[in-house]
């Protein structure tokens, strides 16, 4: 499985701060980017950062494992 | 002793934290901090809470990461990061940070380095709750 987290106004569109994806050899983060941006286009106009494994990663043909988890982010407002 | 960086809801001891740093070395010079604090007044609007949601496992790893760099950047002696995540009122604390050098300058400019770096690479996120409603926050320049 794949485990996909959402933070702070991404959260707020999906109405959801975690789901996982059935993992399928092969897989990409731009399948997944694509497959969950369809069905939440809101929520993913407002992804600026997407990180695998707590590593930021810019590179969407990036091949995923069994076990990854992936954050979709928007921009950080901390301090 | 406390871990030099921390994310946690309570609230944190300036003077504790300065303790801790200057524990570590008699070689201090200089120790310059910033203190980040929650407004009761934002984008023309009053502010009553703001509250805090952070990716905590990459968000502590950034802040140690970010650590280390002012340290090796700067030449540090040391330096601490401390950040709230919570729901804080206005005039509460939200983040601390302090480095200590041998020398002045070395000091405000690590300490300003990373409040900056903070706010653009650790994932953290504000809300803030208003009379009119809540609204997540849009980064500051």
């Amino acid at each position: 499985m794949i485990k996909v987290l959402f933070f702070g106004p991404i959260a707020d569109r999906v109405e959801s701060r975690e789901m996982q994806l059935e993992f399928t050899p092969g897989m990409t983060l731009h399948d997944v980017v694509s497959h969950l941006g369809m069905q939440y286009p809101g929520a993913f106009g407002l992804v600026s950062f997407i990180a695998v494994n707590q590593t930021q990663v810019h590179d969407k043909q990036t091949l995923l494992h069994d076990g990854d988890e992936i954050a979709f982010m928007a921009k950080f407002s901390g301090g | 002793m406390s871990a030099p960086v921390r994310i946690q809801e309570a609230d944190f001891s300036q003077d504790e934290e300065i303790a801790a740093l200057k524990a570590g070395s008699k070689r201090m010079g200089g120790i310059a901090t910033f203190l980040g604090c929650a407004r009761d007044f934002s984008e023309g609007r009053d502010v009553h809470e703001i509250s805090f949601e952070a990716y905590g496992s990459m968000a502590l790893a950034e802040m140690n990461k970010l650590r280390n760099e002012a340290i090796e950047k700067f030449s540090l002696l040391d330096a601490r990061i401390v950040h709230r995540v919570t729901t804080v009122r206005a005039g509460d604390n939200i983040v601390f940070i302090a480095a200590a050098a041998e020398h002045r300058a070395a000091a405000f400019d690590g300490c300003r380095w990373m409040i900056d770096e903070l706010k653009q690479r650790v994932p953290i996120w504000k809300k803030e709750i208003t009379p009119q409603g809540e609204s997540w926050v849009t980064p500051h320049p």
